[in-house]
């Protein structure tokens, strides 16, 4: 197997152990997780005709190899650590908060008006600074999807304060 | 014959086809040329488009997207050096260079004569070879299919990006998400966590536009404050006879290896573009050119990406395995549309098949007009800022999940695979093999369980099927084939 990577260059910065194994640590506790949960599942009766495999068995079957796989990374990390990763940016942290006020404006008022203000937001916090130009994409998008996917596509939205007031 | 034939012909007398392919081409060659909108993410976010479409035109759509976006993304690689899809990536290396010599005309035509070329034999080829597969592809049984999807997940050890084992990672990610819901001969649920909505496991799209389209915008993000420095230009110039007398041999080569890169089970444009431009410049008698303004590079590159498209066809239709990222998203649309890819799609809608074909074949031709005459056009969309068309494509996103089957849930599904995206990208893990995983992973277990029923639960017997050995037998050199070889060259030098 080769083992490609994103190995830093002598000089370049390194970021401490803890950090470089993060990733690996994580997926290991997810791929235990996920046989843990495995193990948890119901045993199917035995097949009338033919022998197969527990519903069980595949998933844990998967979760030893990613182990196996992590175990390899670990390795390629130790030999050659990889570069330090540039920031998570301002936008970026911003947009992930988006989502979440998207979710929240979704479940408790209405999906159209969380698209709207999701995009008016995500434009300022991109680096839009007419005003008006934001509003209008924040408007017009919505807006114009609106119509396509309820009258061409027969789409019904999820309720809402403005659905409710438009579908009646 | 005559029938394939007439099929494809037929797309010419369906005016409404020929509109859809032309609305398509124009864009996909949008799609193209703004950076991070590649062809995956746009045929994902166009899928729910599709929705109340005619089957073909459906499928007709996504491929052309995918043939015109895979061409569109040239025109930046060669105007500002940002390739508009990864398979363009290669491109930039003599693109760039020839344009700021003052030739970007020229580079602009070399690249979309090579493109053209490269799309028009694969999908020649795509005629030709899938039929053909699918006659041996009849004969194949659960140990055959197991065996081969095995070699298809095999194979993304070595796609570009990510690396063999970051790749293989996401591959077995793909695969397990792919266990969630009930079990498929036992229906034990599995994962669900108690949401019923899961039960028919997750669905692929809104798992796909939230790997492709929604964890591209947090990538996205970093670049807001990027500024890029624009090439003029004034026309696009056909190849001189002299350019044709030099680049003729590279683009058959490039055809022939993007074809049979494209062919191969998770490979893409973006590997043959790679293959294509390194072998233009082992058999080149000016290597010196390369990386300087090369036209040989150029047309090595481009010839192959687009080869590749007609070429990763032929697994996704004839054996429902993709041939790459986008193919994935139009082997879905083929399931959501009720073609069933696989070998018997080529007995029952034979028809259907060659329409398909043959608006592949007219999606290259225009846009090859369109790459002549409105290059310079295109060039400038690619300049829209991204803090506008990103939140654009986050509203497509969510309302393209939530149409597809009026459910909130998709909905947050694109969220947390854009969450999930975006931190597996971080890290250097791709997402093309998570999307390939998904959609390969209940072919394996179905089929492994199928087999295990067969040989009354003795695994080992799959391996006394001639072709169920030699496909697990290539799945073996796919995975550990690369590092034998350097390990014997290291040995003899």
């Amino acid at each position: 197997m080769s083992t490609q990577g994103d190995g830093a260059s002598p000089g370049e910065h390194r970021p401490p152990a803890a950090r470089v194994f993060l990733v690996p640590a994580i997926i290991t506790v997810f791929s235990f997780a996920v046989i843990w949960a495995a193990l948890q599942l119901e045993i199917s009766p035995p097949m009338i005709v033919g022998d197969s495999m527990q519903p069980r068995a595949f998933p844990m079957f998967l979760m030893l190899i990613n182990l196996g796989l992590t175990g390899f990374l670990a390795f390629q990390y130790v030999k050659s650590p990889p570069k330090s990763k540039q920031r998570i940016g301002i936008p970026a942290w911003g947009s992930l908060g988006l989502f979440v006020i998207f979710y929240g404006v979704t479940v408790y008022v209405d999906m159209m008006i969380a698209i709207a203000v999701v995009m008016f937001a995500m434009c300022l916090l991109w680096g839009e600074r007419r005003v008006h130009v934001a509003g209008a994409v924040a408007l017009a998008t919505p807006i114009t999807i609106f119509f396509l996917f309820d009258l061409v596509l027969r789409v019904r939205f999820p309720r809402g304060l403005l659905t409710n007031w438009y579908y009646g | 014959m005559i029938e394939a034939l007439q099929a494809m012909g037929s797309v010419m007398l369906d005016p409404y086809l020929i509109f859809l392919i032309l609305a398509t081409t124009v864009l996909g060659v949008i799609i193209g040329v703004l950076p991070g909108l590649g062809a995956t993410t746009g045929a994902a976010l166009l899928l729910p488009f599709t929705l109340t479409m005619e089957p073909v035109h459906a499928i007709a759509v996504l491929a052309t997207i995918y043939v015109s976006a895979t061409f569109a993304g040239s025109i930046t690689a060669i105007l500002i050096n940002t390739p508009g899809t990864s398979a363009a990536a290669a491109t930039t290396f003599d693109g760039y260079p020839l344009a700021q010599r003052g030739e970007a005309g020229r580079a602009l035509g070399i690249a979309v004569v090579s493109s053209t070329i490269g799309g028009v034999f694969s999908v020649i080829v795509l005629c030709i070879a899938a039929p053909m597969l699918a006659r041996v592809a009849y004969e194949f049984r659960p140990p055959e299919y197991f065996a081969l999807t095995l070699f298809g997940l095999s194979m993304l050890a070595t796609i570009s990006a990510g690396g063999t084992i970051r790749n293989l990672m996401g591959g077995v990610f793909g695969v397990w998400l792919a266990t969630i819901g009930a079990e498929p001969t036992t229906g034990i649920e599995r994962f669900m966590f108690g949401n019923y909505e899961l039960y028919e496991g997750l669905a692929f799209v809104p798992v796909f536009i939230g790997l492709f389209a929604m964890s591209e915008l947090l990538v996205q993000s970093r670049r807001v404050n990027e500024v890029v420095d624009a090439i003029g230009l004034k026309a696009v110039k056909l190849p001189s006879r002299e350019d044709y007398k030099r680049i003729w041999k590279t683009v058959l080569r490039s055809c022939g290896i993007g074809t049979f890169i494209g062919v191969l089970p998770a490979e893409g444009a973006t590997v043959a573009s790679m293959i294509g431009y390194a072998e233009a410049k082992r058999w080149s008698k000016h290597k010196e050119e390369f990386g300087k303004g090369s036209i040989e590079g150029i047309a090595g590159a481009e010839a192959a990406n687009n080869a590749a498209t007609g070429g990763a066809m032929v697994p996704t239709m004839v054996l429902g395995i993709p041939g790459s990222g986008t193919t994935a998203v139009i082997l879905v649309g083929l399931m959501v549309h009720g073609l069933r890819p696989g070998p018997y799609l080529f007995t029952e809608q034979v028809d259907k098949v060659y329409q398909i074909f043959g608006a592949m074949l007219l999606a290259n031709l225009m846009f090859m007009v369109m790459g002549l005459y409105a290059a310079k056009l295109f060039a400038r969309i690619s300049l829209v800022p991204l803090q506008i068309l990103w939140p654009i494509v986050f509203a497509l996103a969510v309302i393209g999940a939530y149409a597809l089957s009026s459910s909130l849930l998709d909905v947050w599904i694109v969220l947390i695979f854009g969450v999930v995206g975006f931190l597996a990208r971080r890290h250097g893990f791709a997402v093309a093999p998570i999307a390939v995983g998904l959609i390969l992973g209940e072919m394996v277990e179905t089929n492994f369980q199928n087999s295990l029923k067969m040989f009354d639960g003795e695994w080992w017997l799959i391996l006394t099927q001639p072709l169920a050995a030699m496909f697990l037998v290539f799945a073996f050199m796919g995975l550990f084939g690369p590092a034998i070889l350097s390990k014997i060259s290291k040995k003899s030098t």
